[in-house]
């Protein structure tokens, strides 16, 4: 509700500047036209490992200052197919229940045609004045062009103002359009997710078990008590054996995902706000789920994919070097603000955390069969260390903005109880490139013409973007402590950790 | 020269509201004379000098103090255990110590602060016995009159006592922003003066012939594609890097081989949160806040990014009682490091030599006083012991006076050469903070030998607490590492060879070689 009342104290704002009525122009009739306020909240992505959707403001519009400033990047979308497309768009958007406004768009969009030509048309008449100047003419008739060449110059500065700001205007509602979405993706909310495979089945236990909390306490490995005096809840020292662990996590997930030919990488973890908004996460806010950095315009990752979606911003890629395979290891931190009840417990939700992430740049014919690799990692990854889970194909209505189609895996976790999400698996095809600026140049020559030089080159494309978790530290762990709790009370370390573990084989209690 | 200003600005406001209140309730003259004690005190203060992070070379850095920047009619947030009787007692000792350090801590004020609050400490205890004695005489039978006499005497004194409690709460809260400012005391084997003075302790090889021109570290984590700082400066600005291909590993592999090398000592893994409350960076001894500070803030919280690992794990035990037993407590923690590097510039910030983010590999022990210096020892054995292994060339000094930030009794810094920079750089830190954090944390033990006098059952016949002694030395501080793995092992085809230590945490991996594209 708030946001409402925000939403319709700024968007007028933008349109009312007084300058526009101090000067006559003949636009203003479909300028006024598209005064109305929009629907209040859009529905923009959380992070993957957070719930799918969050009711988070539109990207710019939120805060009390953006709204009326212009963007400071811009998203290439294509208008174009977008009025052209104009039902499937529609569909897509009821579809993923997202509040993104079409018809604002499409308005604004045509507006912005329109006057487009306007000012190309007024552009024309003074260069027909200034041609008609060059002759010889009467001082009335040339004291006439010359208040004629003011008068257009005048409408021409008034207009491309308003142009520039209805640009920006269709930037700042045109964002929240969120990406179209795979057909074979299940209609619906949650329950409609479908089940693309399911490992294993829940360990049966034959002593009383404990939860991953429980476990950390009596084994020496987590703190949380001590992190909550120092930092805050939701935080947490990892200690002895559970340091071991996840070093060993991460050491044998690069290095089994470097075999399937992925460059490893560390990341910074502090980006300029723009690079979060342009990946299509949601920088500010009152539920904004990043930490922002006082006095600057930077946050803290929330995911490596920020980071590594902005290492070939604004470029043109070879085609001969797609895909770049990468795998990242950095740090996360979300401030899980608004996040809740029992799914919060423990090590399932916290504010920073260890993880490795996979991000494959690709041309757009390929994303779907590296989707399916990425998956395919995961699952051989999850298997190996021998948990039980189901990988989801996401409803649409569980989709963030970015994401063409996702596949979650959901491991079973006995000491709560539940299954939780371990990973998170989306191919974003060209949403998250075309506000990168990621392109890149087919190899192909082109048929047509025989010219040289440069007209010869074949048109840049957007790539495809894909990001797939390999290992969130802190879900593996719940996952690995509560499956492998022996009666005795240690916990089991699966075989493929242990070399990368100086050979423990069991995390057993200590003597005090 | 701005700090200066701002403190002339900002210090007598902490007392003009404060004097106000005073004179606006009738007080005894008595009081008025302690008073006369306190506005003698109004004179604008030096800036003080705040540690910097130990892996940055000024070990003293220009910053206002704790508290005293525009937040400073703000009261302190938590209460430093300092020892005033102690400073009292060795007036000239700690006079001569703040100025071999360059210190610029106002002794002066904070005994005159101090002597005030004792003075009103007394007062205020002998006005509560006068009061106490009013409302004796009143349960006796009284004239009238003689009873509203007491009741209006009694009235006054509450009065008084009510506006001397206040002065005394506003008292001691200026005493704590003042005395913060005061260092640790030196250990005697320090040697007086600046960064030249500092001494030698220990040097280790030579400084490698190289038969072929030499790269720096830039260019070969260019050549080699493994660091690319051009695009994390569109992403997040200038001094962030990624690390690529084998420099990952190598990473991962200084870090694993060094916990592991690490904990054969006895020491506990942690890794640690690397967003904690400004307290705790405050009470570890350093400045969250202010024009130059190291650390990055959160927005909208009084949270910071940790510079050190140093800074979580000494908050570990905060405001708690170890038992003697549980001593030492030696950690070994992991963690990213965040730095504004404020006002850090030229040759010294090329490359990966002064970054915003980094891996570290922290020590931290904390133990009884009597066993700190040889901890000191031990760690700073086991920092040259790691970086003989590695085959590095360095030395190691003892930092003189002037270079000591405000928590160390002693430093210990481990400089290396880094051929492709033409010069030594420090790579590693070891400080004895004696008890100057664990006072400011809390952080005490209670000796468990049992107490001689009397045979009082109970609490009483427990011995004292004694506040911990803290120490912190980098084991491996990752980017520093790199600079001198790679300069130094670089090779006439240009490939880079792995130290034997770290292979079998790359994967058996000997060399860095260039791609092919």
């Amino acid at each position: 509700m708030v946001l409402h009342t925000l939403r319709l104290a700024t968007v007028p704002l933008t349109f009312t500047t007084s300058r526009l009525f101090l000067k006559p122009s003949p636009t203003l009739s479909f300028f006024s036209r598209h005064v109305q306020p929009r629907k209040p909240s859009f529905l923009l992505r959380a992070f993957s490992n957070s719930s799918a959707v969050q009711d988070t403001p539109l990207t710019q519009t939120s805060s009390d200052s953006s709204a009326a400033r212009p963007p400071q990047w811009k998203a290439a979308i294509d208008f174009k197919w977008i009025r052209d497309n104009k039902e499937a768009v529609e569909i897509n958007i009821e579809n993923r229940n997202s509040n993104a406004d079409l018809e604002a768009v499409l308005e604004l969009y045509e507006n912005m045609v329109t006057l487009q030509k306007e000012v190309e048309g007024i552009r024309e008449e003074r260069n027909n004045v200034a041609k008609k100047m060059k002759g010889k003419l009467e001082p009335s008739e040339r004291e006439r062009l010359v208040e004629e060449g003011k008068n257009l110059k005048e409408s021409l500065v008034t207009l491309e103002e308003n142009l520039v700001k209805l640009q920006d205007e269709l930037q700042h509602v045109a964002r929240s359009i969120p990406n179209m979405t795979h057909p074979d993706v299940p209609v619906g909310g949650e329950d409609s997710s479908a089940i693309r495979k399911e490992v294993g089945s829940p360990r049966e236990f034959s002593f009383p078990i404990k939860d991953h909390l429980q476990l950390g306490k009596d084994l020496d490995l987590i703190d949380f008590d001590s992190a909550a005096e120092v930092s805050g809840s939701k935080f947490f020292y990892l200690k002895n054996e559970a340091v071991l662990l996840e070093m060993a996590l991460l050491n044998w997930t690069l290095s089994e995902v470097m075999k399937k030919g992925f460059t490893p990488l560390t990341t910074p973890e502090i980006v300029r706000s723009s690079i979060v908004e342009k990946c299509g996460f949601q920088p500010r806010g009152d539920n904004t789920q990043v930490y922002s950095i006082d006095g600057t315009d930077q946050c803290l990752i929330g995911t490596a994919e920020i980071p590594v979606g902005g290492i070939h911003m604004d470029s043109i890629l070879l085609e001969s070097s797609l895909p770049l395979k990468y795998i990242a290891f950095s740090h996360c931190f979300r401030t899980e603000a608004g996040a809740a009840g029992a799914a919060t417990k423990g090590l399932y939700r916290v504010h920073q955390f260890s993880k490795a992430e996979m991000f494959v740049l690709c041309r757009p014919e390929d994303s779907e069969s590296f989707h399916n690799e990425l998956i395919q990692i995961e699952e051989d990854l999850f298997t190996s260390l021998g948990l039980h889970f189901k990988t989801l194909d996401m409803a649409t209505a569980d989709l963030g903005a970015p994401a063409y189609r996702k596949f979650d895996v959901e491991a079973w976790m006995p000491g709560l109880g539940r299954f939780g999400e371990i990973s998170s698996a989306s191919n974003c095809t060209d949403y998250q490139s075309r506000r990168l600026g990621i392109r890149f140049r087919p190899s192909e020559p082109l048929q047509t013409g025989p010219k040289k030089g440069k007209a010869n080159l074949p048109p840049t494309k957007f790539v495809h973007t894909l990001n797939a978790t390999a290992c969130a530290v802190p879900r593996m762990m719940v996952c690995l402590l509560e499956n492998y709790q022996q009666e005795d009370g240690s916990v089991v370390i699966p075989e493929p950790l242990r070399p990368f573990m100086g050979g423990i084989e069991a995390i057993k209690p200590k003597l005090r």
